[in-house]
This record gives structure tokens, C-alpha cells and sequence, in this order.
């Protein structure tokens, strides 16, 4: 169990530089997931952590000790790699109990240690299978086995679900978070996938091209995007944007958007008329209105999954997406009012794409 | 080179070399085990290869070498050994090959066979055929006085059909090798687009022509160029079969070397390889070009 | 399977199409090593009379090798061990050398390992004849001529390069990330080496060991040139000493040749599904 901590991280291969300056801290026992887009760098800051680059710049500390010139095996830290790495010449019991043996540790501890990790992940009766006879989902345990009997200070984690299929995923997805629930070891978590980083994470680092766009725990970062590119990764439909203009008439206030839509505000605090904005608003808070509404559409497709219906509808001339509970009598072709949460509108500067603070008490540390 | 690039190789780790520092303990690693095989290059190949050259540094060597006839007539006959065998080795391998994919029982059998030239030693085979060729006893003649009364040439005399015999030689020996390459390069053609062709009406000839020599081209123009290369430095099928004879008129690169060595000339030796290199290093360098990475 | 269609007539000529090839391909591959073993096993006269069976194929060729009861034979056992030893020493100091370079050049990405690889294609791609009058001079200079080692570290140095050839291609196949996760779980190069790497690379470690193996059993010109004590001869040196005289005799030259013949050949088709892949793969990339 440690803390983890990232100063000033930089990293570049030849000339080109991926990674720019980035600073956070992981208190000890928390399971952070890095997301981001591919190329963002979030798996070199893993594999930076885990001792597999080298540090450009920057220090990383873990338990209070920088371990920047500290070999991997030295840095007390196990990894689960997307293509779970496991020895094809050995068994499953010896693939997890590889590290000890290594260590030249006693044979009956390896035995004890590899035991009582195969019960933890249901893996008693395959112990002496080889890889090659086992599926995805039970290899990706096996390599999840091997990090636990190395009982490390932080777990890695490096796209490991990424080669399983969907229903498998949500099933492994728990197992790894029940897994960091019985243990509590720090846990450090690269993903491309949103929905596995807001179901599993207590805290995310967004990242995008080398940089972090937000830090914070799901409900933050769903509830109050710190800019723009945070609002549309996360949450899942991507939130809606509008470009327009705020107008302020008489004491109350809308956001005038190409077409002539008018997108309505909570409160015209701190905004000019005239002022250019985003306005991003989330798919499941707009809602399909009975009688008069402030936004009149156009319903383009309908799209029921059963549970709710999803909307494409044009307002203006954007493209918006609804999402409503049950089932609507919308058809393509009618026209339609919107009802807007207001307390779920969000509003960001179209130019530097950063929220604008008033509407929101909390905006979150980024990394420039 | 974009970042999202970058990070891509990073991944599949061709970025080893920002990976370590220095002389991390991988690399001293690396150094250490990578040493035999140094220390054999510098020892075996270099020093060899540059006291070779400085052996042949005097330009009096090559005069000598000029002037003697034994050597034009190497060169005449490397010359003729190569244009002939290869070519005739690389289009029956050609041929081979595409009988050698058939699908029967018998072919699989009769294909295990066929690698027997290439898998057995050359000495005892070299000399097996020295022998049916000799003029008195051997089996060639023999068979040809019982057929027709006449005694058969001496064949190992003659200096043409002595050459001819070792280039024969050396295609009996390397067919099956590089008939199994082309093997490989015929397989590696999807079995659709035969398909697709028998559909669309193709004849035998056409199929090869459309279908399997686009694809075997390059293949088979490779396999000619180290060919050639290995064949300047077939040593045996000329040294065995005919001693270089008769009176040193079938010589080729390979063993002329050794006469001079043999003569104690060994400035010569070395100046008729030196001579050789302006043909083996192009041919080395192209080779090279298409292996390495 | 082809035994359930109808013989038609296009199948009769397509069959004997095959048929009409087979056949000579058959006696042109066997001639000469059916010649070997017919000399084998006759007598003297019976060989040199040009029949195509002997009279009465006898084995007493043999018992003279293996009796060592003629001059050229005098020292059979000891060529034949010669031979054994030199090619079983070149086949392991071969594959020590391959093995160490490629992994330092494949997994551990060695500093100039692309130079030290290119040294070695170069090298291999230069005819080794003529390479032989250099290496001679060289051993002389060496101080080892006449020695077997000078035979064995020559063959090493010529068989090295394509085993490492080899062996690069099949170790740049491996997972990268088994290296890194066995970094991870705490390997130093050595254990990566011993315990991740060698047992992946079996196969290939075969088909590399064979074939230098093979090699200097086969070698005529080098062991020819660097050995002159006919009790250091290998035994192909031995069999190209027969030529030396115009009435040597043949037959026990040929049951010489046929006893040289036979280990390499078994190798060779006990092995051919390793040999024929690895190495035909590695020669020439299309």
C-alpha cells in the first residue's frame, strides 16, 4: 500500500515530446483510472510508473521514495498487461508464482501464496493448465493472479479488458473492482473506455495529448466538466454542444444558437449579451415537452433500446441528441418542443474551451 | 511524426533504445552476450579478409595474373557455369515445384526423395558420378559398349563435357533446395484466386501467368541472385569431379584459388578473389538490401 | 480424396501427365547415390564391370572398413570420431554464439546489434570459398594450423551467421511483453534468458544446432586445407585422400562414402519438418 506521485513528468521519444509537464497525486489504497483517447499517453505514464520508459523529466515518487533510477523489479509494483504477458512454457501455477521463484523464495511459501490467490479468483481447478488451454476472461485472471502473489505496493493495470468481448468485460470489470475492494492496494488504471472509468474509478485523470484535461472522482467530472473536451468524453451518449451567442432581455437570459434556436439559462450571472459560448447540455437532460417549450425540433431518427429512446433531432441548424425514459409516439418528421434541465446546463468559452465558472461552484485543478 | 505515431511503436517496443539508460544492466548485458560471436567476426572474418587484401596489394600479382591463360579460362568457364546452371537450376526448380504441390500420396512420398541430394554429403555422391564416368569401367560406358559395340568418349577428358558434368553436378546437388523454397513461395498463394480463375475460364498457362508468376517473381529473383553468389563458391562439384582438369581447363573462381595456394602462390590466390569481388559484392550488397532491416 | 472420382479420360491424361514427370525426376534424384550403394556392395571386379546388380553383393567392403584392413583405412575409427567430435563442436559452440547474439540483439536491443546483424548477413552471403585461402594463411599466422580447433572455430565462424539469422527472426516473434512482464515480476537478464527465453526458442534451437551441425560434417574444403595429419583428418578429407592414387580401391571408397552419407541423411529426415521450415524461411524472405 503507497501513494503515488507524479512532479513534473515529461517524457519525449527523439524530438517529439508526448508528454508535457503533468503533476498529481494517488493517495494510498485509491484505484485511479488514467482515460483518455489513444495517443494521449496515458499508457506511457503507466509503463513511466512501472519502470518499462524512462523519465525524460520529472520525478515520480512512490511511498515518499522517487524511484525514477530504480529498476522495476525494485519498485514493489505488479503489472496486467492488455495481452495479459503470460508464459506459455509454464503452468498457471507456475506463470503467478513466477516473481517468488525468481526471488528464490521458499517453495512451499510460492505454493501458499499462489493458493490462496487462485481462490480469490476462482482459479483452484486450472492451477496446472497452460495458457494455450484457457479462454480470455480465465487468462486475464491468471494475470491478475500473478500481480496478487507478488503482493505489491501498486497495481498496474494496462487495458486489460480491452481484448475481451462486452458481456465479459462488465463481468471482469466487477471482479476487478470487488478484487481492489478486498485488498485495498493502490491501484493505477490506464483505459481508453469511459464507461470502464466511471463505473471503477475513485478518482480519473482525463488525458488528452500529453496533458490532464481534469482530475476528480466520476460524479465530479460528470456533474462539472472542467472544459470542453472532458464534457464530451465523459458520459456516454457525448453531450451535446451549441455554438451561439448569449442574449440578455430584460432580466432574463437565453442563448441564441445558429438557426435561431434559443437555449434557455439558469441565471445570466457573470454572462454580456453578445458573449460567444458553448453550450453543452446532456442527452438525458433534455426531455421531450408537453405544450409550450423554449426549443422547438425536428425529429430526424428514433431510436428505441428498449429501456429509453433515443432521439436525433434538429434544433436550428445543430444536431441534437435526446434520451428519454420508456417509449415516445415521436415519428420522424414531427416537430417537437424540448424541455431543458436547467440545472444541468453547462456553458464554455467556445474560444480556450474552458467552463465558465459562476454558473458551477467547483471547477477542478488541471494541468496547463 | 505525430505523437499518436510515436506512442504506437513505443508499444511493440521498437523504441528499446530510449528505453535504457546507457549502460543499464541490460545493456552491459547485451554487450556481454553479444561478444562471442564479435570476437569470432573480428578474429575469423576480419583479420582473415584484411590480411587477404593485404596479401593481393601488389599490383605486380595482377599483371602475373592477367598474363596466364589458365586464368582467362577460369574466368570463361565461371562465366559459363553460372549463365547455364543457374538458369537452368532456377527454371526446373520453377517447373518442379509446381508438380511438387500437387495433391497425390505419391507425390508426398516421391518429394521426401527428393531431398536426398541436397541432405547427403557431396564428397561420396561427387565421386559415386566420377566413377560411373570413368572411361574404362565406369557404368555410362559400359552400358553404352553393350548397346551399341562403340566405346563411350572419355568423358572427364574432355574439357567441355567435364564442365558440363560438374554444372551438372551442381544442379543435382541445390534443385531440391531451392525447388523447396519455391515450394513455399507457390503455397504462400491463396488457393481462391485458382479458383476464382478455373470460374472465369483461365487455362494452366494462363493461371501461371496471371496468377502464380506475379506473385513467385520476386521470390524467384532472389533465389536466382543468391544463387549465383553460392555457386561462385561451389568448390566441390568442380574440385571433386574433375580436379580442375584436364591440364587446368576447368577450373572455376572457387578452386582456382586453391591451385595457386597449392603452387605456393598465394599472392595469386588472393588476387583472384580480389578480382571476383567486383561480381560477388554487388550481388552480396542486393542481397543485403532485401534481408536486412 | 482423389480415390473416389471417376477415372475419365481427362483424369487418365492429367495422371499420367504427372506420371511422365515423376518418373525421371525419380531416376535423376537416385542414380548417383544408387551407384554409391551398388559399389558398396561389390566386390572389386564385380564393380568396376559395370553391371547394374552385382553378381553376388557382398558386405566384405564393409568389414573392411570397419577392420581398417587397407592402407587409406588405416585409421577409419579415429577419422569417423574426428568427424563426429568437429561436427558435434561446432554444432554447440555455433549455437552458444547464435543464441547469446540474437538474444542481446532481438530481446535486449543491444546497442549496434543492427550493425553486428548486418556483420553477420555480409558474412553469410560471402561465399565460403573464398574465405578458405585467407583462413588458411590466418591460422598459419594464428599459430593453430593443423589443429582442429583451427577446423572448428573456421566452421563456427561460417555456420554463426545464419544461426543467428535464424534465431533473430524466431526470438522477434516472441510477445514483447512477456520480456517486460518478466521484468516486472522481478527477472535480471540472465533468468530472462534461462528461463523465459531458451525454453520459448526449442524449436528453432533445434533447427539451428542441426544445421551446423551438418555443416561441418559435410565440410570438405576447410578440413581439407586446415588439417595435414591424416590422424586428425575428418572423414570426408580421408575419402578425397582415396583420389590420390589411379588404383585405389574404389569399392571400399564408396562403402566409406556410404557410411559418411548415412548420419545426415537420417538427421536429415528425422528433423525435416524443423529443417525445411526454419531454414527455407530464413534464407530467402519474399
Amino acid at each position: 500500500m503507497a501513494a503515488v506521485s507524479f512532479r513534473q513528468v515529461e517524457k519525449t521519444f527523439g524530438s517529439t515530446s508526448v508528454i508535457h509537464g503533468i503533476s498529481f497525486d494517488i493517495a494510498d489504497g485509491e484505484f485511479t483510472v488514467l482515460v483518455g483517447p489513444s495517443g494521449c499517453g496515458k499508457s506511457t505514464l503507466l509503463r513511466m510508473l512501472a519502470g518499462l520508459e524512462e523519465i525524460t523529466a520529472g520525478t515520480i515518487a512512490i511511498d515518499g521514495k522517487v524511484v525514477n533510477d530504480v529498476e522495476s523489479k525494485d519498485r514493489d509494483i505488479a503489472m496486467v498487461f492488455q495481452s495479459y504477458a503470460l508464459y506459455p512454457h509454464m503452468t498457471v501455477a507456475e506463470n503467478m508464482g513466477f516473481s517468488l521463484r525468481l526471488r528464490k523464495a521458499d517453495p512451499k511459501l510460492t505454493a501458499d501464496r499462489v493458493a490462496q490467490a487462485a481462490k480469490i479468483l476462482n482459479l483452484e481447478s486450472y492451477l496446472q493448465r497452460y495458457p494455450r488451454e484457457l479462454s480470455g476472461g480465465q487468462r486475464q485472471r491468471v494475470a491478475m493472479g500473478r500481480a496478487i502473489v507478488r503482493d505489491p505496493k501498486v497495481f498496474l493495470f494496462d487495458e486489460p479488458l480491452s481484448n475481451l468481448d462486452a458481456k465479459l468485460r462488465v463481468a471482469m470489470r466487477a471482479e476487478i473492482k470487488a478484487l481492489h475492494q478486498r485488498l485495498k492496494t493502490t491501484t493505477v488504471y490506464v483505459t481508453h473506455d469511459q464507461v470502464e472509468a466511471m463505473t471503477m474509478a475513485d478518482r480519473i485523470v482525463v488525458m488528452h495529448d500529453g496533458r490532464i484535461e481534469q482530475i476528480g472522482t466520476p460524479l465530479e467530472l460528470y456533474d462539472h466538466p472542467a472544459n470542453l473536451f472532458v464534457a464530451q468524453f465523459i458520459g456516454s451518449p457525448a453531450m451535446n454542444v451549441v455554438e451561439g451567442r448569449v442574449r440578455v432581455r430584460e432580466g432574463a437570459g437565453w442563448v441564441e444558437a445558429d438557426g435561431g434556436a434559443r437555449w434557455p439559462l439558469p441565471s445570466t450571472e457573470g454572462l454580456s449579451d453578445g458573449q460567444a459560448v458553448a453550450y453543452g447540455v446532456r442527452p438525458e437532460h433534455l426531455a421531450l415537452a408537453r405544450g409550450e417549450a423554449p426549443v422547438t425540433a425536428e425529429v430526424i431518427v428514433v431510436e428505441p433500446t428498449g429501456a429509453e429512446t433515443e432521439l436525433l433531432v434538429e434544433a436550428g441548424a445543430a444536431q441534437i441528441l435526446v434520451v428519454c425514459h420508456g417509449r415516445t409516439e415521436a415519428r420522424p418528421g414531427d416537430r417537437i418542443g424540448l424541455d431543458v434541465d436547467r440545472a444541468a446546463v453547462h456553458l464554455f468559452d467556445p474560444a480556450s474551451g474552458q467552463a465558465l465558472t459562476g454558473l458551477h461552484e467547483r471547477a477542478t485543478a488541471a494541468a496547463a | 511524426m505525430t505523437a499518436a505515431v510515436v506512442l504506437d511503436t513505443a508499444r511493440t517496443g521498437e523504441r528499446a533504445a530510449a528505453r535504457s539508460p546507457r549502460w543499464s544492466l541490460w545493456q552491459r548485458w547485451g554487450l556481454v552476450l553479444v561478444l562471442p560471436y564479435v570476437a569470432v567476426f573480428l578474429v575469423f572474418v576480419l583479420y582473415p579478409v584484411g590480411y587477404g587484401l593485404w596479401l593481393a596489394r601488389h599490383p605486380a600479382s595482377y599483371e602475373r595474373l592477367f598474363e596466364d591463360p589458365i586464368f582467362f579460362r577460369t574466368v570463361v568457364n565461371t562465366i559459363v557455369f553460372i549463365v547455364v546452371a543457374i538458369n537452368l537450376k532456377m527454371v526446373v526448380a520453377l517447373m518442379l515445384s509446381g508438380f511438387l504441390v500437387q495433391d497425390r500420396w505419391w507425390i508426398k512420398i516421391l518429394s521426401v526423395i527428393f531431398i536426398l541430394p541436397w541432405a547427403v554429403p557431396s564428397i561420396p555422391t561427387i565421386l559415386s558420378v566420377r566413377f560411373m564416368l570413368n572411361p574404362e569401367w565406369g557404368v555410362i560406358n559400359t552400358l553404352i559398349f553393350r548397346l551399341t559395340g562403340a566405346d563411350g568418349p572419355n568423358w572427364l577428358n574432355d574439357p567441355t563435357l567435364a564442365l558440363g558434368f560438374s554444372m551438372l553436378m551442381h544442379v543435382w546437388k541445390s534443385l531440391p533446395f531451392w525447388t523447396l523454397i519455391l515450394v513455399a513461395g507457390r503455397l504462400a498463394i491463396p488457393g481462391e484466386q485458382y479458383e476464382a480463375a478455373s470460374v472465369d475460364g483461365a487455362t494452366r498457362w494462363q493461371k501461371f501467368r496471371f496468377i502464380t508468376w506475379p506473385s513467385m517473381r520476386t521470390l524467384y529473383l532472389t533465389s536466382t541472385i543468391l544463387s549465383m553468389i553460392w555457386t561462385l563458391g561451389d568448390f566441390n562439384s568442380v574440385y571433386l569431379l574433375t580436379g580442375g582438369g584436364p591440364a587446368d581447363l576447368t577450373h572455376v573462381l572457387a578452386t582456382l584459388g586453391i591451385r595457386y595456394l597449392r603452387l605456393d602462390q598465394v599472392d595469386l590466390a588472393m588476387a583472384s578473389i580480389v578480382v571476383a569481388l567486383p561480381l560477388v559484392l554487388p550481388l552480396v550488397w542486393f542481397m543485403m538490401k532485401r534481408l536486412s532491416k | 480424396m482423389s480415390g473416389t472420382r471417376r477415372w475419365t479420360r481427362r483424369r487418365i491424361l492429367d495422371e499420367g501427365r504427372l506420371i511422365l514427370i515423376a518418373i525421371p525426376v525419380l531416376l535423376w534424384t537416385l542414380i548417383p547415390i544408387y551407384h554409391l550403394f551398388l559399389f558398396s556392395i561389390s566386390s572389386k571386379d564385380s564393380a568396376t564391370s559395370g553391371r547394374l546388380w552385382p553378381k553376388e553383393p557382398t558386405l566384405q567392403n564393409f568389414d573392411f572398413v570397419f577392420g581398417e584392413k587397407h592402407f587409406y583405412l588405416n585409421h577409419f575409427w579415429l577419422q569417423l570420431w574426428n568427424s563426429l567430435l568437429i561436427a558435434v563442436a561446432v554444432g554447440a559452440i555455433s549455437l552458444f554464439v547464435a543464441t547469446a547474439a540474437a538474444f542481446a540483439i532481438s530481446r535486449l536491443k543491444v546497442r549496434g546489434g543492427r550493425t553486428v546483424m548486418n556483420l553477420a548477413l555480409f558474412t553469410y552471403f560471402i561465399p565460403a570459398a573464398f574465405l578458405a585461402v585467407p583462413m588458411y594463411k590466418t591460422m598459419g599466422n594464428y599459430g593453430i594450423l593443423n589443429s582442429q580447433w583451427a577446423l572448428i572455430l573456421a566452421m563456427v565462424t561460417i555456420a554463426s551467421p545464419y544461426c543467428i539469422w535464424v534465431l533473430k527472426q524466431a526470438a522477434d516473434k516472441l510477445p514483447w511483453e512477456l520480456d517486460e512482464a518478466a521484468r516486472i515480476d522481478g527477472a535480471s537478464p540472465l533468468q530472462l534468458f534461462r528461463l523465459v527465453f531458451l525454453p520459448l526458442m526449442v524449436p528453432s534451437l533445434v533447427a539451428v544446432g542441426t544445421y551446423a551441425l551438418l555443416l561441418a560434417w559435410n565440410e570438405y574444403l576447410y578440413a581439407f586445407l586446415l588439417l595435414s595429419n591424416d590422424r586428425s583428418f575428418t572423414l570426408s578429407v580421408a575419402l578425397g585422400a582415396f583420389l590420390s592414387a589411379d588404383d585405389s580401391p574404389w569399392e571400399l571408397l564408396m562403402a566409406t562414402g556410404l557410411i559418411y552419407a548415412l548420419p545426415p541423411a537420417a538427421i536429415y529426415y528425422a528433423f525435416r519438418r524443423y529443417m525445411v521450415g526454419g531454414l527455407t524461411a530464413g534464407a530467402v524472405k519474399s
